[in-house]
């Protein structure tokens, strides 16, 4: 067991040596990502102009009025207040980018049982302008979610206060950035992980480490290692660019979110080591890679919503491994969920992990 | 005679297209001994040793090692001996010092890493890459590299293919030292002159299975005893001899 670990440590301090020592690798793996980070903090930073919301209040209940002055006080917001119609054709002509309708029964209350009454607010984003839309979303969702905690906390239904509502800067920036580590996440694991493993495997110096005892099992654990620390180092940066240069809001915790990017990493590194495992050398890598990645990049929303899509492509990439990563680092960072609140993210990326791993040991070859 | 530390026995490869690469080889290496395996290209040598070494998997057949059978503990196998593979390749970006440590680490065993390498002429090298190193010079470090956990055997696939001559004598030197030191050595060329040099015994394969074994004055002696005659008169001395003597035996990597 001793031993193991020493075998374990010996190839995972002699892996982060080979990776630090290639330079080459270390810029590529980082300055694409970086790229797309500046493209959006900067287009983010210069495109001021708010998120027009046209907004038709069915209630005229207190709390109703309570939500839409809420919503005017949030500066990233443009709030109208008109007739479902006007807003109906506002947003078809593309004047607005969202359209957000309070029900009648929005605030109402039980006569029996003095509760509120379950109600839903609808909204309807521009599919033109899907970014606009989803950060609007994204606003108005974390104001209701503050409202319904206030409201099931205190028997005052109608005194909510609008100040702790941290989404006053929520920008599409904010809204981007956790789509980027996700991307960054799984470029690092597929690619970053097939090529340069395939390379070590068809150079043949695999082949001279299975010459020694060490089990295949330990060897992809301590490359994992490796790339896992390589990982939370790349996105650290990252994200720390994106908070000092891009004033990234984190509404969430710094620490779950940490945990899921560990997950993710894990995952997309079972993908790497899956192909480039069975891959004989680049040539079959490339394509592979590419089948994984290419779907994932484009359909898992990390930079336009899946909302346009058609229900089945929907239903489909619902069970992408980058959706589900995406998806629950957006839900931290931008409506601040704990982990508690994403099971279903949670489950999605360890169900994929298990399987990956098997895969990764089973079609493991070291020539 | 004591227990031979290696027993072959009717040792078979067929691979999955029914291409049968080794077709029932037998035979056993005693402890100190030299061993040759020697054939053309594609006789199945390299694929016999890959099977003891327990690198590749067997169809039929038995391989006791020093009393361990390779199918059942590969990896009480690869503990005690020594693999130089036929075309040898280290990770990159890592010097020789850290290469002999990694290789040290996983087998658990601590070595004075200067110390191999003065052993195989390399101390000068230590700070380099293996891909700085010329052909001989990365011969002689992987052959560094297979001793690093004291093995009771080791396996050196074609370590002279494609050196020059100085190299290559250069190579026998060493392989001649690690012998003195009671390592028992098993190895594969298609050069004739060097089996004779280096081998007690040698086993001619030849399409998957052994044709001879013997020691290489004995197989010459069976020879010339079925009434072999050389084409020309043997010559007191070869070309390469000239070769050597013209150029010198200085090491040129």
């Amino acid at each position: 067991m001793n031993h193991t670990f020493k075998s374990l440590k010996t190839l995972a301090v002699a892996s982060m040596k080979m990776y630090y020592r290639n330079r080459g690798a270390i810029i590529f793996t980082i300055i694409f990502p970086l790229a797309l980070l500046a493209v959006f903090g900067f287009l983010s930073r210069s495109n001021n102009s708010s998120v027009k919301v046209d907004i038709t209040n069915n209630a005229h209940s207190d709390i109703s009025q309570q939500l839409i002055s809420t919503l005017k006080s949030i500066s990233a917001l443009k709030i109208n207040e008109v007739s479902e119609d006007t807003a109906r054709t506002d947003l078809g002509k593309g004047n607005t980018d969202l359209q957000v309708i309070i029900p009648a029964d929005f605030g109402a209350v039980d006569s029996k049982t003095h509760a509120l009454a379950s109600t839903k607010v609808i909204t309807h984003f521009n599919e033109g302008k899907p970014q606009n839309g989803q950060v609007a979303n994204l606003i108005i969702g974390q104001v209701i979610a503050g409202f319904n905690s206030k409201i099931n906390n205190s028997p005052q239904i109608i005194s909510v206060d609008s100040s702790g509502v941290k989404t006053n800067n929520l920008n599409f920036f904010d809204f981007i950035l956790p789509g980027i580590l996700a991307m960054t996440i799984m470029q690092l694991g597929i690619f970053g992980v097939s090529f340069a493993f395939v390379s070590l495997k068809a150079s043949g110096a695999l082949r001279r480490i299975q010459a020694t005892p060490i089990h295949p099992r330990n060897f992809i654990l301590a490359q994992a290692f490796t790339r896992l620390i390589i990982g939370l180092i790349t996105v650290g940066i990252l994200l720390s660019l994106g908070v000092i240069f891009f004033k990234f809001h984190m509404i969430g915790n710094y620490f779950e979110f940490t945990l899921v990017l560990i997950l993710g990493i894990l995952v997309f590194l079972g993908f790497g080591f899956a192909i480039a495992g069975y891959a004989k050398d680049e040539n079959q890598v490339a394509p592979l890679a590419n089948v994984i990645q290419l779907p994932m990049l484009l359909l898992s929303g990390i930079f336009f919503s899946r909302d346009a899509f058609p229900h089945w492509l929907k239903v489909v990439t619902d069970y992408f491994p980058l959706t589900f990563l995406a998806d629950a680092l957006r839900r931290i960072a931008n409506e601040g969920v704990h982990l508690t609140q994403i099971p279903l993210e949670l489950l999605g990326l360890g169900v994929w992990g298990v399987i990956i791993f098997v895969v990764a040991i089973n079609v493991f070859r070291w020539e | 005679m004591n227990e031979p530390l290696l027993q072959v026995t009717d040792l078979r490869k067929t691979y999955d297209k029914g291409f049968e690469a080794v077709k029932g080889v037998s035979f056993s290496v005693n402890k100190g001994e030299v061993f040759g395996i020697l054939g053309p290209n594609g006789a199945g040598k390299t694929t016999t040793l890959e099977m003891i070494e327990g690198l590749r998997d067997i169809t039929s057949g038995t391989v006791i090692l020093d009393g361990i059978n390779t199918t059942t503990d590969p990896y009480a196998i690869k503990e005690r001996i020594g693999i130089q593979l036929q075309s040898s390749s280290f990770f990159p970006n890592l010097n020789l010092v850290e290469l002999l440590k990694m290789f040290s680490d996983l087998y658990d065993q601590d070595n004075d890493y200067m110390e191999l390498l003065r052993e195989v002429g390399l101390e000068e090298k230590a700070k380099a890459t293996a891909k700085e190193l010329s052909g001989g010079q990365k011969q002689r470090f992987s052959i560094a590299t297979t001793l690093v956990n004291r093995p009771i055997m080791i396996f050196l696939d074609e370590p002279t293919t494609g050196l020059d001559p100085q190299a290559r004598r250069n190579l026998w030197e060493l392989i001649e030292q690690i012998k003195a030191k009671g390592t028992t050595i098993i190895l594969t060329t298609h050069y004739m002159d060097e089996a004779k040099v280096l081998c007690d015994r040698v086993a001619i394969m030849d399409d998957g299975k052994i044709v001879a074994l013997d020691t290489p004055a004995n197989l010459i002696q069976q020879l010339l005893a079925r009434g072999f005659k050389p084409h020309t008169e043997v010559a007191p001395a070869t070309l390469e001899d000239v070769f050597i003597d013209l150029t010198g035996k200085e090491l040129r990597d």
